[in-house]
């Protein structure tokens, strides 16, 4: 290898005690991609923060080719002014002056349309605000900021995580001609098959060190280095729906941004619902859920109509959600374990208003080793655990209210490999003793290998339904694209 | 030994805090320490820690009370003219006022819940309109049964004591034991706390954020009465403006006791502290015989010094 643009090397960071990094080293060349895979927690965002400056490693050193390198960081957590426009978050700093030297507000969308434009961006409005355009749609105006900033070593954590399949091409484009360019780019992500696709080196993280870097490697090996342990399958084995009775039934059901919707769900299976990010499921999840209700149509819980205006209503009628985002719809991250797992029955767990505090511990105490939650006490504050185990508790919390029926809401999303697992095991050991599942993924791989049969979204309205036979990744991902390939994304308001 | 939680190391502040005055104040003015001189200290902290109960209950939603001052005047003088000084009318002019206190709490939670209105600004003109009301309807303290008294009841009750305890102090340690456990045991507590940690996931969780909202500003309309007519039973008769001071203490002894401003943490039985940390302060200042000017800047540095040490252990 020629001298790397980048290299860290013998890097150690601790954050007040845990060790986040240990000696870890790698070297990105110029003109090449550069992959960090490991589960949460193994130091690939520390290290993308070292190299990008944005901390200081205890131990060790940042070497760069040359002193004034321009280094470009898409970071995990979004940036973004939520109430400036698109173009105004685009030439932060660098705006357009006009006259007097006063900022051209005027000309702004149109700079700002152009560049996008230049980075084959074309579908996202540059006088649109930050807050109103969709999750995906934000990430890819961060990528392009960074991009126009001409960066020499462009630095990506999880930066595909809240895109889709045509997005993630777009991106992919992008770095492929910066990387042609002469770009270094290091990159992590916990998708197998984007890694492998664009990736000309592979990093392994284990524990805050590097355990090996590879040109190609297999998924069952790098899974076997990222846990040390081999892990068979990542999902569990596939087993046949009982046929068990309809639970719940919508019909005609519209919501916000849908289309009147007809759909069954069995005890005992799980529906897998696809489709792009935007299409109306999450109307379709928060309307079942009462958040808000649907606006027209039926809903019916074992052939009974059923009202659900609020969540109550819902979970009444024996209806969970677990929501993508656990930190800002699900938990309490400073209350403790026992708080979160308890607030939907402390009916059933008090009298005249007045906890059971003795019923409530042990309660608590059987669902933290049901789930093998991984915690100190139950008094521990939520915020404090991994986030697999914090999505362990949200799932648990609604196990407890005795719902037969669980909307699960793209829950392994920012989940590490083995927790992923452990939540696929849960969640099939669940439709095996009877509980009706409607999953909800951006991950087409997950939907093909966990459900019994997928139904695609597209624009609000059902488009196709996929049974066991004919399930696989790429016939989701063509059902949800059909048709819909030459014309701009639109997004549920 | 196990190590204290921030919220528990905050309630233990404000108790400091209040020892800690007591002592300067037995230094700068030999006897403060004395049993009746405690008492009505803690007397008057009382009507502090009442008012701070309601307060406390809506700064963990996140929210804060400003119409505190004239609900409490409007409570004194509801109180004095419907009962005109005499114990028969006296249960009726209890509940009127209260009643009125919790009608005010409903409208600001109205307001609040389902109009959206931000509390700052919803308080503050109930404030403004409760003010206007009781001077408009009182016509401004110019008839004559509005010179009257408190009936005895309320003033024993105010003046009084039972084993050698003032009855206020009975009272207010009744209190303290309610809000506590009402926070620290009951499904109301963990609704309250899990709407001021994370209002949608809470509605998510099937708690009905609005109901809640409501509930809790009412309860501090009830309790900012209830300290109204403590003070007028103290004080005897109703003047205008003698909620005044009590916007300011209220919210301070709050935050002094450890709730967080944002909402979500903190206990009753820090507020109560640190009602007591604000009542001596205030009577240690007059006991050192300053001027008033100087008082109310050592009053003010006070306070900043102890939310300084506050924000610093946030850090941590």
């Amino acid at each position: 290898m020629t001298a790397p643009a980048i290299a860290a090397r013998g890097v150690s960071k601790s954050f007040g005690g845990v060790k986040a990094l240990t000696g870890a080293s790698i070297a990105v060349a110029r003109g090449s991609v550069h992959a960090l895979v490991g589960e949460n927690g193994a130091g690939k965002s520390t290290l993308i923060k070292i190299l990008g400056g944005r901390i200081a490693a205890d131990e060790g050193s940042v070497e760069t080719a040359g002193p004034s390198l321009r280094i470009g960081t898409v970071f995990q957590e979004l940036t973004l002014l939520p109430y400036m426009t698109v173009a105004e978050n685009l030439l932060l700093g660098r705006e357009p002056r006009g006259r007097l030297g006063l900022i051209d507000r005027a000309a702004m969308p149109r700079l700002a349309e152009a560049e996008l434009a230049g980075l084959g961006i074309t579908h996202i409005d540059p006088r649109a605000l930050a807050a109103d355009i969709s999750l995906a749609e934000r990430q890819i105006i961060e990528i392009a900021r960074v991009i126009m900033a001409r960066p020499q070593v462009l630095l990506l954590d999880e930066a595909t995580s809240a895109l889709v399949e045509r997005e993630v091409a777009w991106l992919f484009g992008q770095i492929r001609a910066l990387r042609d360019a002469g770009v270094a780019i290091v990159f992590t992500s916990h998708r197998w098959g984007e890694i492998t696709s664009i990736a000309d080196e592979i990093t392994i993280f284990r524990n805050g060190s590097d355990v090996g870097t590879f040109t190609t490697i297999g998924e069952d090996e790098a899974i076997t280095l990222m846990t040390g342990q081999a892990l068979e399958t990542i999902f569990p084995a596939r087993f046949a729906p009982s046929s068990g009775p309809v639970l719940l039934s919508l019909r005609g059901a519209r919501a916000e941004g849908t289309a009147p919707l007809d759909l069954d769900l069995r005890a005992g299976e799980i529906l897998g619902i696809g489709g792009l990010a935007g299409h109306g499921h999450r109307a379709l999840f928060f309307g079942l859920f009462g958040a808000p209700g649907f606006r027209e149509g039926r809903i019916e819980r074992e052939g009974r109509p059923v009202r659900i205006t609020a969540p109550w209503d819902a979970i009444r009628a024996g209806i969970a959600l677990v929501p993508e985002d656990r930190k800002s719809e699900g938990l309490f991250l400073p209350l403790s374990v026992r708080d979160n797992f308890t607030l939907p029955i402390l009916r059933q767990l008090s009298r005249f208003g007045i906890l059971r505090l003795g019923a409530e511990h042990a309660t608590v105490a059987e669902s933290i080793r049901r789930l093998a939650v991984r915690t100190p006490s139950a008094q521990q504050p939520v915020g404090a655990l991994s986030g697999g185990n914090q999505q362990k508790v949200l799932l648990g919390r609604w196990l407890l209210t005795r719902s037969r029926i669980l909307l699960l809401y793209d829950v392994t999303r920012g989940v590490d490999v083995a927790t992923k697992h452990e939540i696929y095991e849960l969640i099939a050991g669940l439709a095996r003793e009877g509980y009706a599942i409607l999953f909800y993924s951006s991950d087409a791989e997950e939907l093909a290998h966990l459900c019994h049969r997928v139904k695609v979204m597209r624009r609000g309205a059902f488009v196709a339904e996929l049974p066991a036979d004919a399930l696989s990744a790429e016939a989701i991902v063509a059902a949800a694209m059909r048709e819909s390939g030459q014309t701009e994304t639109p997004h549920a308001a | 030994m196990r190590t204290l939680t921030v919220d528990t190391r905050r309630i233990l502040y404000a108790i400091a805090a209040a020892i800690g005055l007591f002592v300067v104040g037995e230094m700068a003015h030999p006897g403060f320490l004395s049993g009746p001189s405690v008492a009505s200290i803690l007397v008057i902290a009382s009507f502090v820690g009442l008012v701070a109960a309601g307060q406390c209950f809506v700064i963990l939603i996140g929210g804060i009370d400003l119409s505190v001052p004239w609900v409490m005047n409007a409570a004194a003088i509801l109180l004095t003219t419907t009962s005109l000084g005499k114990n028969t009318g006296a249960p009726e002019a209890i509940a009127a006022a209260l009643g009125m206190g919790v009608a005010v709490g409903v409208a600001n939670g109205i307001g609040i819940a389902l109009f959206g209105i931000p509390a700052v600004v919803m308080t503050l003109a109930a404030n403004g309109i409760v003010e206007g009301l009781t001077l408009g309807l009182s016509g401004g303290f110019t008839c004559s049964s509005c010179s009257s008294y408190a009936p005895p009841l309320i003033q024993t009750l105010a003046h009084g004591s039972l084993l050698g305890i003032p009855d206020a102090l009975w009272l207010w340690a009744f209190v303290t034991a309610l809000v506590s456990g009402a926070l620290a045991v009951t499904r109301f507590g963990r609704a309250t706390y899990a709407l001021g940690t994370n209002p949608l996931a809470a509605t998510l969780a099937g708690i009905d954020a609005r109901r809640m909202t409501i509930l809790l500003y009412a309860l501090c309309g009830g309790f900012a009465a209830l300290g109204g007519i403590m003070l007028v039973g103290f004080g005897g008769q109703a003047s205008l403006g003698l909620g005044d001071p009590y916007l300011f203490t209220s919210i301070a002894a709050v935050v002094i006791g450890g709730v967080n401003i944002l909402g979500g943490r903190g206990n009753y039985l820090g507020v109560a502290a640190g009602a007591v940390s604000l009542t001596v302060l205030v009577s240690v200042l007059l006991a050192l015989s300053m001027p008033d000017y100087v008082r109310s800047i050592a009053y003010g540095v006070v306070i900043l010094a102890l939310l300084l040490a506050y924000g610093r252990e946030n850090e941590r």
